[in-house]
């Protein structure tokens, strides 16, 4: 009997106790002879500090401590490379730079203390635009640099001027993406205390604890044993918590003070304080024959990497594998830079590099259908890559490639129906009021899941068996340190523990996530749990399941079974990094495919755009949990709806203009699709857990092409700029560029 | 925030007193939904709060075919929504004010907040100019009268001296032929602040084929909610036509003064205002003849 195994809607476990209030987030914790900390942030985007006085802050009644770089025992941290101070010394480089930690017995008096913290700056000159920064006169922002240049990835494939030569049609674009904001529920907030045995313990919000584990150690000149974490409920990560906010600030403190600390941001905090996602400055330049197959791409992206490294090496590593889309083409030429600036610091967000891609790839094939006046869906196929294509990167793609299949799913949903002479659109629809205009726009997209280009991903968990005297399993434990950042993985580990064990899933139980207590299970990021830690987790029951009977043959009257079980990536596909001549290698582990077919209305006299309907096919391998996964389809949607058409993190001078919820638009429930239809074709995995595969950043990846595909097909405006705001739109109406256009200047570095 | 004193007074009478002791220092508390906002992130501070929501002249929501209709100022917009003889009566005014933030913003907010809170994007004002509304004004002194249309004289600032309390707003009763429309722009559907908004008030003649009165209210163009005086007196005695409403939204066009900023271009908003214009005349035309325009904003 296995009640709510793979394949079935069970509820979410974590629910009802959400619902009703009962769990935790991390700022609602407390313990006795609690202290308050503050930060004081840079006081501009670039400059010197001379001096740092925190004496009249110390007076203030109630304060015990103004920390600063001075207290920091090893003062960098970053999850890639440690280029980031805990607390600045020489001088900043962004707004969220944090210069001093006020701690103090309440928090009004950690409030008033931080106005009080002198700190004498010399203002540095700005870089805010990384086309800029990549010039070598530029102002350095990390002097110890030669130039603002972080990386350079490039791909060559085949000879491009040949297959340009052989197009019958050339299309060309410059394509730009907007910093992001996660926004998720819940600002940062953590609570640092010195544990029963002697390790600082931060219980914050986190995607991979033992990351975090890692920066908070080194920072604190700590063993890693004397360290620890615990992830309660998280309200939403998106990649915004891979980084470190809070943690070493809060453990800083208490290591210092010995006494438990805590720091919450405010929202207007959060926004300043954490990173976005990148822009991208795309060039594309497309060749493709009459019948429509590519015979040619050059593409070039330059991406703003912020004030410091944060992720945004391995995500131009993930975009430039994604830049010429999910499309077979036989030369190539792409190269992406990764530039610092002093903007917000760039880092993971729902797709890491592969988000902004098809914004450039999509828009290119309808332009491509549009020169050669060809459907829009009949092109794709035509390119699109299947099992055994060869990549752009030149590795061969394995079983889930599944393109072809979302496509086609979404195209007959639309209407879209296939003939001898291949695929034709639906007929237009009857509009509603003679300043609206109707259009329909298809995008496909794809997404690595798993960590990639030779990094050891791997997930362990560990699994203890409850047995009754007759060797029955009474119940199970499962610990992995899985992070439930809302997306619903405890429930799906719970159900595929459930599935291998013949258990009913309210027997499993999943302990929370303590680097104490859960071994790693790597990040809840890249769309990767259910395939890394569900095959971990499956794994981990099938040993017990042999040790059970083991057991039972040996009649040793065990009632306890434990076993442990690392799922490596590298079992499945041993990836690689870029080669440095040609760029070729085997980037991802495994893949996940979506279409989104969007239906919207423009207001041709206000530039307002509606959807109306959007159709989204997602492969879902074998759906472990079709409602969970339509709530990431949805959730996916939802922020990709508010990239194509309100979000945009602005900021002039490196100061923030979107400085708080009511300035950073995101889309309410009213903004939604009027009808969205979710379908999942199931072309399994067949290295994911009974077929499984992942499917948490995809749903948002095709959303905005689409969008501007479809006001593309409404009123024959290319809209290259997101977000396609009502004033963007106007503008393109109109032909007045709205701003200057995204520099079509060729980067040089 | 800083700490403060919080009353609640049920008298009109016995409020006033408590405004007048703390002079400046005293702040009116309705739904909040402003000034919590502001006190939270230290842009007001104030000694006393008096909350008005007790006082039974604020809370007054009454309607008379010939009086017309009082709003108390400490009404939930929730509730003059909800009143069927405002649906029906004033059409226009629901526009406004059941657009204004979400269902649980609007179960708190009120007029007398919104009109106090005298931002320029404040929804409610120019729907309730393009009625003729006026305000009534209460201190220790006594009571005075004051069009809505005057209230507002910069952003945040009205014509409310120290001591005095907004009591409430009276609507004139509904004339015949007469049709009223509010139309905001926003990039989202709702929880924003007005990049335009226009309200339009029409009254036909008695044959219905000519405009025998007419008046346009714009927000978010200029320092205050703004009365478009010429645009307005522009269509009287014509016969509604695109040609005619095309004219009086060229004219609030010209009387628009709207800035730049992170909502939107000034030249956006001129763009807006002549679209929401036409829309709203439109939407006003209708409902003079008796008809219900399309539901959507903007
Ligand atoms: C999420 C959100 C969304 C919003 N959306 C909109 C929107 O779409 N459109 C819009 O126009 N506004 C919007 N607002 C602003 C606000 O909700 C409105 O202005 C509302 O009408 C204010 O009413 P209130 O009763 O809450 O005012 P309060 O906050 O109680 O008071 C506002 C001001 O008026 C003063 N005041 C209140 N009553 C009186 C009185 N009787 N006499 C004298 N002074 C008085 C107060 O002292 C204060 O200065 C929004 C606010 C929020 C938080």
């Amino acid at each position: 009997m296995t009640a709510g195994a793979v394949g079935e809607s069970v509820r979410r476990v974590d629910i009802e106790a959400k619902v009703q209030g009962r769990r935790r987030y991390p700022q609602d914790f407390s313990l006795p002879g609690m202290l308050h900390a503050v930060v004081v942030w840079a006081g501009y985007p670039h400059a010197r500090i001379r001096r740092i006085d925190p004496s009249e802050a110390l007076a203030v009644p109630g304060v015990l401590a103004v920390l600063t770089h001075e207290d920091v025992p090893v003062n960098e941290y970053g999850i890639n490379i440690y280029d980031q101070p805990v607390l600045a010394s020489d001088k900043v480089r962004w707004l969220g730079d944090r210069v001093a930690v006020v701690v103090a017995e309440t928090l009004r008096a950690a409030e008033r203390a931080r106005d009080l913290v002198r700190v004498d700056y010399e203002e540095l000159p700005i870089v805010d635009d990384p086309l800029e920064a990549m010039r070598p006169e530029a102002t350095l922002v990390h002097e110890d640099r030669r130039s603002n240049l972080l990386k350079h990835i490039y791909v060559r494939r085949g000879n491009v001027e040949e297959g340009f030569a052989a197009a019958d049609v050339i299309v060309e674009g410059t394509y730009h993406t907007p910093f992001v904001e996660h926004a998720y529920l819940q600002p940062e907030a953590g609570l640092a205390y010195i544990d029963d045995e002697g390790r600082v313990t931060v219980i914050c919000a986190a995607q991979w604890p033992h990351d975090d584990l890692r920066q908070i150690a080194h920072a604190l000149a700590l063993p890693l044993e004397q360290v620890r974490e615990v992830v309660p409920a998280v309200g939403g990560a998106f990649g915004g918590r891979e980084d470190i906010s809070v943690q070493i600030l809060v453990a800083l403190a208490a290591w210092r003070l010995r006494r438990p600390v805590k720091m919450v941001w405010s929202r207007e905090e959060s926004i300043r304080g954490h990173g976005k996602r990148h822009p991208f400055h795309m060039r594309h330049r497309w060749g493709a024959t009459k019948e429509g197959r590519l015979t040619a791409v050059e593409i070039e992206a330059v991406l703003d990497a912020g004030a410091y490294a944060s992720t945004s090496v391995p995500v131009l590593e993930n975009a430039v594998s994604f830049l010429a889309g999910p499309y077979a083409v036989p030369h190539a030429r792409i190269d992406g830079y990764a530039v610092y600036t002093n903007n917000a610091v760039t880092m993971a967000m729902r797709g890491f590099g592969a988000t902004q891609p098809p914004v450039g790839y999509e828009l290119q094939m309808d332009r491509l259908a549009e020169a050669l006046g060809m459907d829009p869906v009949e092109i794709r196929m035509r390119n699109l890559l299947e099992p055994g294509s060869i990549a752009v990167t030149g590795n061969r793609m394995p079983a889930v490639t599944s393109a072809r299949e979302t496509l086609r799913a979404a195209a007959l949903a639309a209407g879209w129906r296939e003939e001898p002479q291949g695929w034709r659109r639906p007929g237009a629809s009857i509009l509603r009021a003679s300043h609206l205009r109707r259009g329909i726009g298809v995008a496909c997209a794809y997404k690595n899941v798993g960590y990639s280009f030779g990094f050891d991903d791997r997930s362990t968990a560990i699994v203890e068996l409850a047995l009754a005297s007759d060797g029955s399993i009474q119940s199970a434990l499962v610990r992995c340190a899985a992070v439930e950042v809302g997306q619903g993985v405890t429930t799906v580990l719970a159900q595929l523990a459930a599935q291998t064990l013949g258990l009913e899933v309210s027997r499993v139980r999943v302990a929370l996530t303590d680097t104490a207590a859960t071994p790693s299970a790597g990040s809840s990021s890249a769309s990767r749990h259910v395939f890394m830690s569900g095959n971990a987790v499956v794994k981990a029951c099938r040993q017990a399941l042999e040790k059970r009977d083991a057991a039972l043959r040996e009649e040793s009257g065990a009632t306890r079974i434990v076993a442990e079980a690392t799922f490596r990536g590298h079992d499945v596909r041993r990836t690689t990094a870029y080669d440095i001549v040609d760029g070729h290698c085997e980037p991802h582990i495994s893949y996940s495919f979506g279409t989104q077919i969007a239906i919207v209305e423009v207001d041709i006299e206000t530039g307002a755009v509606q959807v109306d309907r959007l159709i989204a096919a997602t492969n879902a391998g074998t759906p472990v949990n079709p409602r969970l996964c339509l709530g990431q389809v949805a959730g996916g949607v939802h922020m990709g709806v508010g990239y194509a058409l309100m979000e945009e993190f602005i900021q002039q001078k490196g100061q923030v203009r979107t400085a708080r919820l009511s300035e950073y638009h995101i889309p309410t429930v009213a903004d939604m699709p009027r009808e969205l239809e979710s379908i999942f074709t199931e072309v399994p995995d067949p290295d994911g857990p009974y077929g499984a595969t992942g499917l948490g950043e995809t749903p948002t990846l095709p959303t905005a092409p689409a969008i501007l595909n479809a006001i593309h097909d409404a009123t024959g405006a290319w809209i290259t700029e997101l977000p396609a705001t009502p004033e963007r739109v106007w503008r393109a109406l109109r032909g007045v560029p709205a701003q200057p256009a995204a520099p079509a200047r060729r980067p040089c570095p | 925030m800083k700490p403060f004193q919080y009353r609640a007074p049920t008298l009109l009478s016995e409020a006033l007193s408590l405004l007048a002791s703390a002079g400046q220092r005293a702040r009116a508390l309705a739904g909040g939904t402003d000034l919590l906002v502001q006190m939270r992130r230290g842009l007001i501070s104030a000694d006393l709060i008096v909350d008005v929501k007790k006082v039974f002249e604020l809370n007054r929501l009454d309607f008379d075919p010939s009086d017309g209709l009082t709003i108390g100022a400490a009404v939930p917009l929730c509730r003059i929504c909800e009143s069927p003889e405002v649906a029906r009566h004033y059409p226009g005014l629901v526009d406004a004010l059941s657009i204004i933030g979400s269902v649980a913003v609007r179960s708190r907010a009120t007029v007398g907040g919104n009109l106090c809170n005298a931002a320029p994007s404040a929804d409610s004002i120019p729907a309730l100019i393009v009625h003729g509304a006026t305000c009534t004004v209460a201190s220790r002194e006594g009571t005075r009268q004051v069009p809505v249309a005057r209230f507002c004289t910069g952003p945040g600032k009205t014509v409310l001296g120290p001591g005095e309390l907004l009591v409430s707003v009276h609507v004139p009763p509904p004339q015949p032929r007469s049709g009223a429309r509010y139309l905001r722009f926003t990039p989202r559907h709702e929880m924003d602040i007005a990049v335009v908004g226009v309200a339009a008030w029409l009254e036909l003649s008695e044959g219905l084929s000519t405009i025998a009165n007419a008046r346009i209210a714009l927000g978010a163009v200029a320092p205050t909610p703004l009365l478009a005086v010429e645009a307005g007196a522009s269509l009287v005695g014509r016969t509604p036509s695109a040609g005619a409403f095309a004219e009086a939204a060229a004219l609030a066009q010209r009387v628009a003064a709207p800035i730049s900023d992170v909502r939107g271009t000034a030249a956006q908003r001129r763009h807006l205002v002549g679209i929401l214009t036409r829309r709203a005349l439109e939407g006003a035309l209708q409902r003079a003849r008796g008809a219900e325009p399309d539901g959507r904003q903007g």
